[in-house]
């Protein structure tokens, strides 16, 4: 039976979506394939309390990549990214730490806690810049296999080899610290105040199942910097409508170029025969044949269900195996009657716009993880706080809020399972934690939606619920993710492809793992 | 008089440079600050009777080149690995010993858990060969990465070469594990607490993080690289002790013409328009000299003996920031017999006695520390030197040397006064005890060493003994600070040479020889 589709994408997370498009793009048939009523994956919008629209899962976006905005033309299709200009954290003696958009007013800010540190952010500041500089091209670059002693290989290494030389050393052994150092002991070269290394630290363990102090999470400081435009603290961004909003513009795009979309259409199985893929199976049954198949699913849902141990090589599949997820995180998201009343900054302000960030200091921070490790959440949790109705009023009804609360650590393999009662005891944490910053936020709230890592694992598929789908850890990164020899996207599958987030350079709604994926498809059919 | 060359530090380090160097005729003046050599393998005679050493009895590993090149074997070297390598106590009255023959060691195992013991034989040939890897880098200078030179690029090759020889497979898993934690690479592995903690404490050695921080699997290699194929973790010993080492290297160096003398601190490197042309010594004596080698610490070196107006302030600012948070306390223990544990063997006490249980122990062991704190529950590392050497002891008496660990440097509240040494000690015989009760009983004297101490007394920055942590962001091309990784300074005419300087701490005597090869290949140049 011949294929009907030069190519089916399992999933219709953005990474899928972008993957979709560019081969659309290409002239390439396309079906998308994804469970859900709506397509998404963990950046969807869903109107969970009748008027009250949430960013259920992924909130803020900062790294997706500018070619696949202006490639998929993106804006066109209704993405609209609004500007989250400030972060502030409220401090424990009453006072708060704020980092604005306009560089001199943090500055000022700042130096109201420490000169020195005012002054240090300048230099620490530019360079952040250059060293995201230096890891951008990184991201849009195919990992070479230094295994490999093909010429295209070699050629790889030497390019590889050739960029961090080019880098000079100053910058090199910069970026070398960044990757190897815990972001405390990064942070603590730079900085004397304790909040300011907490709230910067944090973003250093976002997604990770380590704390400020474990070596490794400085580079995911980083990794959360590339979205960092002209020097501010951290440029991130809320799309208009949710983050839904930017999976439906990926998708709209992907249509427009002729590929077809079909949802609540789950894949149970991806045909293999001879060493090749033939195309899938639904679980309605229905086959479906394909010259390609590309999986955005994580590595370890791909390749361990819907392929099977049976048609992989046992090395790879022991990598699979091991391959490390460890969901740390989870959110809590508020329907509120009224706006939150900050004890640190009263009443309505630009603060209410921006972030707040619960991490008064590298201990609170290492405390939590404390709790994590030995398989609790945390009691008194880190929290990354917006108020989406703020920026967008069409996420609330009218003089009402949403409210969408990041929070770490929710360790997946919670002692005794994430029950009913643990998961209400985990939401308690937070807005108890909460309310000590904003006393007035237990009243206001209305509804109130908690999910855990087993809940976003058993709505997105994501395994043990692990956003970045599999950590970025030192060793799971580049030519090492998802598995060594097999970080090209490839699979020892012929015609079977990877375009998720478990491959490099992974999590974020960054949209370089799908482009990434696509472009090694297209090159390997010429 | 203008001396061709001065060596500041009789240590291990110290004193293979200045015999490297005295053999290849250069005429050294080499001062130790204390009235005894070897630095931490020096002699510490605090309770009469027993001979210990403050840094404990282990030389760690001596490279073989060493021993050959020098001579060291006609000149007394006696180098001793116990059969025995780790016995870990449990709670329960079981013990898990390791031996050198890993068939012996998968026997223990397997009382534990079949399927570990079963595994054992092929985790150690990989950890044999990774520590090989390891053996090939830590016998050269780093070379200058990113952007090698003409020399390095062969280095390199040969070093690649090396790895290359692994096979495909092993070699990415080699890139792979280095940057891991000890414990989610032992989790790939095994299955048996008591097994993994016993490994885990190897990795965690002498650095301030537990075995859940990243790099630490590279700590575990590091240590393991010159152990006999089979053999994990265990004891470098060498007959009379580290000092006997020291005393070895002291009339080895002084054959070759080398001048050595004690007593002589350091109190300045003096240096004239960037250049360094001589010593200042405490009693104000100067000593001028065409080159000057430190085998001190690089932060005690630069930020001490150096006038800070001589030097780049990025590069002192690099310096400063060397991470050296000495996390280690020793209690030397005079006994008046063998600390009996349930269902050891005295064989079995040769090697490292280990209370690592499991790995929540120690990172349990290490929470404490990161809020400044010694550890409720520590990890300790136990040896007993007179079971080799019965001399150090009086008749029938017994001398155990315990490193306890996490004892931070910068502990709160009030810091290393005499009531926070002795609750060390006092721990130390508490934990010792509960799993061999009858030491409490037979502790006829105790010898206690604080971070502090080692600061104050032995000149090592923040009391670590490795003179700064083996971390990933500290090690080859990044050590001691990036760009200055070849035992050269940006002062002309001054040298590093101690564990500062790659390839570390816990090796005796690697980076002293590296440092002498590459001050003579510059002569020669």
């Amino acid at each position: 039976m011949s294929a009907t589709w030069d190519a089916i994408i399992i999933g219709g997370g953005h990474n899928g979506l972008v993957t979709a498009a560019y081969l659309a793009r290409a002239g390439k048939k396309v079906l998308v394939l994804e469970r859900r009523h709506l397509v998404g994956g963990a950046a969807v919008t869903e109107e969970i309390f009748p008027g009250f629209k949430f960013s259920v899962f992924s909130y803020v976006v900062s790294l997706l990549r500018p070619e696949i905005i202006r490639d998929l033309d993106l804006p066109r299709h209704g993405l609209e990214i609004l500007p989250l200009e400030s972060t502030v954290t409220p401090l424990d003696n009453g006072d708060y730490l704020a980092a604005w958009g306009d560089p001199d007013k943090t500055r000022r800010e700042i130096a109201r806690h420490s000169l020195r540190d005012a002054e240090a952010m300048t230099e620490f500041g530019r360079l952040m810049h250059h060293m995201a500089q230096a890891v951008k091209p990184i991201l849009g670059m195919i990992p070479p296999d230094p295994t490999s002693l093909s010429p295209r290989e070699l050629t790889g290494l030497l390019r590889f080899g050739r960029h961090f030389r080019d880098l000079g050393a100053e910058r090199f052994h910069a970026l070398y610290k960044l990757m190897t150092m815990s972001s405390a002991d990064y942070l603590d070269e730079w900085f004397e105040t304790d909040a300011l290394k907490a709230t910067k630290s944090a973003s250093g363990i976002i997604g990770t199942f380590l704390g400020p102090r474990s070596p490794g999470t400085a580079y995911v400081l980083l990794h959360h910097y590339m979205g960092e435009i002209d020097g501010s603290f951290r440029a991130w961004g809320f799309a208009k409508g949710g983050t839904g909003a930017i999976s439906e513009s990926i998708a709209g795009a992907a249509r427009r170029f002729g590929a077809e979309i079909r949802t609540e259409a789950a894949v149970s199985k991806i045909l293999v025969r001879r060493g090749g893929t033939s195309g899938v199976v639904l679980e309605n049954g229905e086959e479906l044949r394909a010259r390609t198949v590309v999986s955005s699913l994580d590595p370890h849902r791909t390749f361990l269900q819907l392929v099977g141990d049976d048609h992989l090589p046992d090395e790879f599949v022991s990598d699979i195996r091991r391959y490390k997820f460890r969901g740390s995180s989870g959110k809590v998201n508020l329907a509120l009657g009224e706006l939150p009343n900050f004890t640190c900054l009263p009443g309505m302000g630009p603060h209410l716009r921006g972030a707040v960030s619960i991490s008064p200091s590298i201990d609170y921070l290492e405390r939590a993880y404390d709790d994590a490790k030995y398989g609790e959440f945390s009691r008194s949790p880190y929290m990354d706080i917006i108020i989406p109705s703020m920026i967008d009023p069409g996420m609330a009804p009218p003089g009402k809020h949403v409210m969408s609360i990041f929070v770490q650590y929710a360790p997946y393999n919670v002692t005794g399972g994430w029950t009913d009662a643990k998961r209400d005891a985990f939401g308690d944490a937070v807005v108890d934690t909460l309310t000590r910053y904003a006393p007035n936020l237990k009243q206001a709230i209305l509804h109130r939606q908690v999910v855990t890592p087993a809940d976003i694992e058993r709505t997105t598929g994501l395994t043990e619920g692990n956003i970045f789908q599999g950590e970025l850890s030192l060793h799971q990164l580049f030519f090492l993710r998802p598995a060594p020899s097999w970080a090209q996207y490839r699979t020892p599958i012929r015609r079977l492809y990877q375009c998720g987030a478990g491959t490099h350079p992974g999590g974020g709604i960054m949209g370089a793992s799908g482009r990434l994926a696509a472009l090694r498809i297209l090159g390997d059919g010429r | 008089m203008t001396r061709e060359l001065i060596i500041i530090g009789g240590g291990i380090n110290g004193l293979v440079t200045a015999t490297y160097l005295a053999k290849a005729g250069v005429k050294v003046l080499l001062l130790e600050a204390r009235d005894v050599l070897g630095g931490l393998s020096g002699s510490a005679d605090q309770m009469p009777g027993y001979r210990c050493e403050v840094g404990g009895c282990d030389v760690g590993w001596l490279l073989p080149d060493i021993a050959a090149e020098l001579q060291l074997d006609a000149a007394g070297l006696e180098l001793v690995s116990p059969q025995a390598c780790v016995c870990s106590p449990q709670e329960g009255g079981r013990a898990l010993t390791l031996w050198a023959d890993p068939a012996r060691s998968a026997e223990e195992i397997s009382r534990f858990s079949p399927e570990d013991a079963h595994r054992w034989p092929e985790f150690t040939a990989q950890v044999a060969r990774f520590a090989a890897v390891l053996e090939a880098i830590y016998a050269v200078a780093p070379p200058h990465v990113p952007d090698p030179n003409g020399a390095d690029i062969g280095t390199l090759l040969k070093l690649g070469l090396k790895l290359r020889r692994l096979g495909k497979r092993e070699m990415v898993e080699f890139l792979r594990v280095a940057p891991m934690s000890v414990a989610e690479w032992l989790d790939d592995w095994f299955k048996s607490d008591a097994l993994k903690g016993a490994l885990a404490a190897g990795g965690i050695t002498r650095i301030f993080q537990g075995p859940r921080g990243a790099g630490t699997a590279f700590v575990f290699l590091h240590h393991q690289v010159g152990r006999p194929a089979g053999a994990v973790r265990g004891a470098h010993y060498v007959r009379g002790g580290p000092g006997a080492l020291a005393a070895i290297l002291a009339n080895v160096a002084k054959g070759y013409g080398a001048d050595i003398r004690t007593t002589a601190p350091v109190r300045e490197i003096v240096v004239r328009d960037g250049k360094a042309i001589g010593v200042a010594l405490e009693t104000g004596e100067h000593l001028a000299a065409h080159q000057v080698v430190s085998s001190a610490d690089p932060r005690r070196t630069f930020a001490r003996m150096v006038d800070a107006g001589q030097l780049d302030p990025e590069f002192l600012r690099a310096v400063r920031n060397i991470k050296c948070r000495g996390a280690v306390a020793t209690v030397h223990l005079a006994m008046s017999e063998l600390p009996s544990f349930a269902g050891v063997s005295e064989e079995a006490l040769g090697g490292a006695i280990t209370i690592a249980p499991s790995l929540d122990y120690l990172e349990h062991a290490y929470d404490d520390a990161k809020y400044g704190a010694v550890s409720r529950r520590p990890y300790l590392e136990a040896r007993i030197p007179t079971l080799l050497d019965p001399s150090l002891a009086p008749a029938g008496k017994h001398l155990v040397t315990v490193q306890l660990q996490y004892a931070p440097f910068h502990l709160r509240p009030g810091g290393w006064d005499e009531r926070a040494r002795s609750e060390v000690s006092d721990l130390v015989v508490e934990t010792l005890s509960a799993y061999a009760p009858n030491v409490r009983g037979s502790v006829v004297g105790r010898h206690v060493t604080t971070p502090k101490d080692l600061e104050d007394r032995y000149g090592l920055t923040e009391g670590h003994a490795y003179h700064g942590e083996l971390t990933l962001d500290q090690i080859l091309f990044m050590r001691p600070v990036a760009g200055w990784a070849r035992y050269r300074t940006p002062i002309e005419g001054l040298y590093l040479c101690g564990a500062g300087t790659h390839p570390g701490g816990g090796l005796a005597g690697a980076a002293g020889r590296n440092a002498a090869r590459e001050m003579l290949k510059e002569r020669r140049a």
